[in-house]
């Protein structure tokens, strides 16, 4: 008797969990967001599911560099989620490969919500093919204390002024200025205003891009920036500026809150500044984040739904109010009192947050336009490597520009 | 009484659990590499179509590939130096002293130590004003401050050595302990016996110990260089294939799961088998049991 009760119970409780399932799972991946934002999280996809019976929205996160693999794992095994979060340059990737869905007839009005260089860093051929989502943008971070010592008052307006002061820095105090991300010479090209590839060739090599990658390998030779810059990247240039290895931090205004979280006395002693620009008129080191709709997802509609919900006006406000240093990619939330408040604030990252909001005008992310080159993947590694040998000394930079333009010239020829 | 053949058809059927596994997990993908890389693969349908051998004729030409492979066959370096090594630390262990399952343990603790975890731990070593700078500053081996501070991992001249170094520190434990059951398989009236005869610690080394420890000496060559050639985590967390630590099966890495080219990355991983392929022949020339 008793065995038959349980059996009926179980059978319940079966059918109930099987009713719930029927409700189509909307499952999304974002990048290293857990576990800080995980009320903002619980609280967005119980709000989606709310408004939208019959749809379940899951939140799954991930490291960064997990996203790719398991994302071509899946699709390649014909159960992709529905929605991904990826950067822009990802985006461009998997359009020209064909992986992920351009999502204009899903989007109706609300395309107009978004920021006209948010839209236009993820139009593929004249196809939108990601949700813009949060945006942030490079500044300089200074340690007072050292600037002080090396008698500099205010922070650079422009790149030549950056590049002197690091030496400055160096010059007085012995100490290293700042580590900024070599390890994508592409992006400081557009930065400084420099082609890269013009009508299928690579023309990285003229004497005024060799003139810029000079002023690095002069930087490194005198040590102003660390022996190991080409090894740094966001966690390390935080590591190094928390420390007090470097100068200045010339990163997003969100490593500034790893900063007040891991290095108080350091934190106290830091200023913000915006990133001067330099002839590209582009802010360095905007980064976009969106989210992709996988090519096989099962319900696209429904997946594009979710998409619309989570980077619209409402929710994207609420995401920088719970990370307090990211940029809304929204027209309306951008011009939200919350991020021009704290232009006098005492507390840094506010101030940060201000001076950010303030640049986002000239954020675009800065990357290659998609399809350019045949075989990415190796020839930024060549371009790379060159620039590495060239600026740490192995080898003039005209070397090693001229050796990584013939190297993509004979690729781009194919 | 059961004949032979039911025995076998038993036999099959305790292998099976195993077999189907490794079916599925080990033959499948590897056969299915095969023919991927004879293919161009479009990940977005599922679609392979032949394509003539274009992906290998790809990477003949790839300079990139060369510099790869040139860089998993130097890694081979590591495997006499880690065998030589493991075989006299085994022996070195195989004493009965006190205290000895303390460093037994402590050469067998990197390997159960997970390669990022170990690996994070390395990069710290290595960083141009870590500990392996500070330990040769003291020492004057280099020069001391800023001037003598070496970017261990950023040199393209030893930062493949220096890779090869943290696999030595994380396999040498593995081996030890292969080599410390065979060298505890060898029977003590032998070495009581050249005791006897009066053979010294050398001469008992070289004509009772390593004869006896053949069979162990070539699974774990064998074992080592397929290790070395398929080097790849290491790379990915301590250097991401910058200055000249770029492994083949990096590239094959790269060209899946960054470049999309599932067929070329096949036909590299195909190469790179091949090469397992002639060395382990070359091994069991050498140290096999002759017939």
């Amino acid at each position: 008797m008793k065995l038959k009760k349980m059996l009926i119970v179980g059978a319940a409780l079966f059918a109930g969990v099987n009713a719930q399932a029927a409700d189509t799972e909307l499952e999304f991946w974002t990048m290293n967001l857990q576990p800080k934002f995980n009320t903002y999280f619980e609280q967005a996809t119980a709000k989606f599911n709310e408004t939208n019976p019959g749809l379940k929205a899951k939140w799954v996160d991930m490291n960064w560099d997990q996203i790719q693999p398991k994302l071509t794992a899946s699709i390649a095994a014909g159960n992709p989620p529905a929605l991904v979060n990826f950067n822009v340059p990802w985006v461009h990737e998997f359009a020209a490969q064909g992986l992920i869905l351009p999502i204009d007839q899903y989007l109706g009005a609300a395309k107009a919500a978004y920021s006209t260089n948010a839209v236009k860093d993820v139009q593929v051929k004249g196809q939108m093919f990601a949700f813009p989502w949060y945006n942030s943008t490079q500044i300089i971070a200074y340690n007072k204390d050292i600037f002080a010592k090396a008698g500099i008052k205010a922070a650079p307006k422009t790149f030549a002024e950056f590049v002197a002061m690091g030496k400055q820095i160096k010059a007085k105090t012995g100490q290293a200025a700042f580590a900024p991300k070599m390890s994508d010479m592409v992006g400081f090209f557009y930065y400084a205003g420099l082609p890269v590839v013009t009508d299928g060739k690579a023309v990285f090599n003229s004497p005024k891009h060799i003139a810029f990658v000079q002023t690095f390998a002069d930087l490194y030779k005198a040590g102003v920036m660390p022996k190991d810059v080409f090894k740094m990247a966001f966690e390390q240039e935080i590591a190094a500026y928390n420390s007090g290895k470097i100068a200045m931090m010339t990163t997003a205004a969100q490593g500034l809150k790893r900063t007040e979280t891991d290095a108080k006395a350091i934190y106290d002693k830091t200023e913000v500044a915006p990133f001067p620009l330099d002839a590209g008129k582009l802010n360095l080191g905007s980064w976009m984040m969106d989210f992709v709709i996988p090519k096989g997802t099962k319900d696209p509609a429904a997946a594009a739904k979710l998409g619309i919900f989570l980077t619209n006006d409402e929710q994207q406000l609420a995401f920088s109010k719970a990370t307090e240093s990211t940029m809304p990619s929204t027209k309306k939330a951008n011009l939200d009192p919350y991020f021009q408040s704290g232009a006098k604030s005492a507390d840094v990252v506010d101030r940060a947050r201000a001076v950010a909001a303030k640049s986002m005008d000239n954020a675009r992310t800065l990357t290659l336009t998609p399809g350019t080159l045949p075989d990415e993947t190796v020839m930024i590694k060549k371009l790379q490597e060159e620039i590495q040998s060239a600026v740490e000394g192995r080898k003039s930079v005209k070397d090693a520009l001229n050796t990584a333009a013939a190297a993509w010239n004979e690729k781009l020829k194919k | 009484m059961k004949n032979s053949s039911s025995y076998t058809g038993i036999a099959y059927l305790f292998l099976a659990p195993a077999l189907i596994l490794m079916g599925i997990f080990t033959f499948w993908p590897v056969g299915y590499n095969a023919y991927l890389a004879f293919n161009d693969y479009s990940i977005s349908d599922g679609v392979a179509t032949w394509n003539n051998f274009a992906h290998f004729k790809y990477i003949y030409e790839e300079e990139l590939f060369h510099q790869a492979l040139k860089n998993s066959l130097l890694y081979l370096l590591i495997v006499p130096v880690i065998q030589v090594a493991a075989l006299l630390v085994a022996k070195l262990v195989n004493n009965k002293l006190p205290g000895m399952t303390f460093f037994r343990a402590a050469f067998y603790i990197p390997v159960i130590t997970a390669v990022s975890i170990a690996g994070v731990v390395w990069i710290n070593v290595y960083k141009y004003d870590g500990i392996l700078t500070w330990f040769l500053q003291m020492i004057h081996v280099i020069p001391q401050g800023s001037e003598g501070q070496v970017d261990w991992l950023g040199n393209p001249d030893i930062a493949l050595y220096g890779v090869m170094l943290f696999t030595f520190w994380k396999g040498i434990g593995w081996f030890m302990v292969l080599y410390l059951a065979g060298l505890q398989a060898i029977p003590k009236e032998v070495e009581e016996a050249a005791i006897l005869d009066g053979a010294n610690v050398f001469q008992r080394f070289w004509k009772i110990t390593v004869p006896m420890v053949k069979p162990t000496i070539l699974l774990c060559t064998l074992m080592s260089t397929i290790a070395a050639l398929k080097t790849f985590q290491e790379v990915i967390i301590l250097t991401k294939g910058q200055a000249d630590t770029y492994t083949s099966l990096f590239y094959v890495y790269d060209q899946a799961f960054r470049n999309y080219n599932f067929g070329r990355a096949a036909a590299a991983g195909l190469v790179v088998t091949f090469f397992c392929m002639i060395l382990a022949a070359i091994q069991f020339r050498f140290l096999g049991e002759k017939k």
